[in-house]
Order: C-alpha cells, then sequence, then structure tokens
C-alpha cells in the first residue's frame, strides 16, 4: 500500500492559520511543535509535518481500516534532508510508514510506503484511467487485467498527484 | 441546549469551511465533514477549535478522533456541556 499528500502553499496559507490558538496542540506532538519552533521557515515544517501524516494516514486507514481524526498519534520521527528531498518515519502505535517529502516554492509533496525499497518503483499517473475505487476510496490501478498495483491520490489547490508502485 | 439549536450553530460554525454548497443545505446528523462537505482536512482542527469556543467546552484528543460527522459532534457537545 502506498499513500501521498500534496500541499498548495498558497491555498493553505489563505485558508488555514497554523498559528491560531490551540491549533499546534490538537494537530503536533511536542517533539513535532519543537521542530516548527527551531525550523528556518516554520510554515513550510508545519506543511511539512502535515502532509507526512496524511500520507502515512492514507496508508494506515486502508490497511487497518480505522478511520478518525487523530493527528497526534501518528507522529513524525527521523526527518533527513538528502538532495533537497527529506525523508522521515511516521510511526502510529505498532506501525511504521516510511516517507519521503519534496519541498517547492509552490507545494509540498509527501510520499508514503511500508518499506523504502518501494520509493524507487513510484510512478506518476496523469490521469485516473483504470483506478479502481471502493467507496470513494482507491483500491488498486489496474495496469492490465493481470496486474493490480497500489494506488493514491491526493490534490489541494492548484496541484493533483496520482501515484502508483 | 436542544438538538435543534445545537445543528443551528453547527452549521454556523462549519459555513466557512465547506466545498460543498448541496450537502450544506441538506445538512442531516448523517453529514460526514469530509466526505459529504468536503471540508479539507486541517480545516477539521478549526471546527473542532470553533466548536470548543462556540460551546465554551475542551474537546479531548479521544474525542476529537471519531469528529467526523454531525452525528458524533453533537454527541460529544451533548457530553461536554453535561460535564460541565
Ligand atoms: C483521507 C483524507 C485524509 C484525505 O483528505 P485530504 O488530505 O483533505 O485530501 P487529498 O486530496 O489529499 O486526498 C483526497 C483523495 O484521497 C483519496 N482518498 C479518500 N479517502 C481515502 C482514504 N481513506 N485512504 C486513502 N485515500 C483516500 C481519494 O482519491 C481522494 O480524492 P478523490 O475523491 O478526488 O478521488 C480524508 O479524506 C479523510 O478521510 N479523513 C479522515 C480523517 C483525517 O483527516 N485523518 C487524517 C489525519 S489524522
Amino acid at each position: 500500500m502506498i499513500g501521498n499528500d500534496i500541499v498548495d502553499l498558497a491555498l493553505a496559507e489563505k485558508e488555514s492559520n497554523w498559528k491560531r490558538k490551540g491549533f499546534m496542540n490538537k494537530i503536533f506532538t511536542q517533539n513535532e511543535q519543537l521542530l516548527i519552533s527551531i525550523a528556518e521557515n516554520p510554515t513550510i515544517m508545519v506543511w511539512n509535518l502535515w502532509s507526512r501524516k496524511e500520507a502515512a494516514y492514507k496508508i494506515h486507514n486502508r490497511k487497518t481500516q480505522i478511520r478518525g481524526y487523530f493527528p497526534l498519534q501518528l507522529e513524525c520521527f527521523d526527518l533527513d534532508c538528502i538532495n533537497e528531498i527529506t525523508f522521515g518515519k511516521v510511526v502510529i502505535k505498532d506501525f511504521v510508514y516510511y516517507t519521503k517529502t519534496e519541498i517547492k516554492s509552490e507545494f509540498i509533496h509527501t510520499i508514503a510506503v511500508e518499506n523504502t525499497q518501494h520509493f524507487d518503483s513510484i510512478s506518476i499517473l496523469d490521469n485516473r484511467k483504470n483506478i479502481r475505487k471502493k467507496n470513494g476510496i482507491p483500491e488498486y490501478f489496474e495496469n492490465n487485467i493481470l496486474s493490480k498495483k497500489p494506488v493514491s491520490i491526493s490534490h489541494h489547490g492548484r496541484f493533483e498527484q496520482i501515484i502508483t508502485l | 441546549m436542544d438538538k435543534k439549536e445545537t445543528i443551528e450553530k453547527l452549521k454556523n460554525i462549519v459555513k466557512p469551511y465547506i466545498k460543498n454548497q448541496e450537502a450544506f443545505e441538506n445538512i442531516t446528523e448523517k453529514t460526514d465533514f469530509i466526505a459529504d462537505l468536503q471540508i479539507n482536512s486541517a480545516n477539521l482542527v478549526d471546527v473542532i477549535l470553533d466548536i470548543e469556543e462556540e460551546f465554551d467546552i475542551i474537546i479531548d484528543n479521544q474525542s476529537m478522533e471519531r469528529m467526523l460527522d454531525i452525528k458524533s459532534a453533537m454527541e460529544i457537545i451533548e457530553i461536554k456541556l453535561s460535564e460541565k
């Protein structure tokens, strides 16, 4: 299973005020809040961490069938920046999801996988053809009748990203 | 506070965040914040904070986990108000 999440930074700026009282404590753990407070650009760090949580949630929800709003349980760890791509993991209970986040001036995009080797096999789809959904949730991408691949869709503002494995 | 009053207050709270006007106009207890009203998941925290302010209650993390539709929001508001 894979998950992804894209944040249009201009839209996020317009629609969310992360500095609002109470916001941080409902979404970010103490450690994450520390990362935000020491970041060169706190706003970018907010959406960076948020997109990781959302991408991981998209795997976790499909795997466990648990639906809920529990951003504090999805905790980001081990942020590591290599050539402008940040890696890391999101941990929830006994589950670990690995994340790869691309930070651009206009958007932030995170891909989450269950096994780091999968990062190399991710490809981008440019339309929704052959994506099978169940109750509105993407189930798989049908490459041909014999091969079903995991898929994930995210859109926000000006951007949409569809990925498969 | 009766149910009708609560749902009216809730409607006012979610209004700025909804993306689906039709679902908003036909709001019922079954209406889902994300699937029906298409509130984006980052704005769900704003809905929760607005509820806390409007009803002067504190929504703990466990309650927040299931705050995904009008019905559970109403239940949580009722419980928190009764605990005051
Ligand atoms: C899954 C979810 C978080 C995505 O919401 P979002 O970030 O606002 O929107 P995105 O554009 O990134 O993702 C939406 C797309 O993801 C896919 N999707 C929807 N629900 C999904 C799920 N449960 N798992 C994986 N993918 C899902 C759909 O393809 C959808 O786009 P489409 O309807 O146009 O095809 C949201 O729909 C949801 O169900 N939230 C429940 C509570 C929550 O927010 N938890 C997360 C933090 S704890």
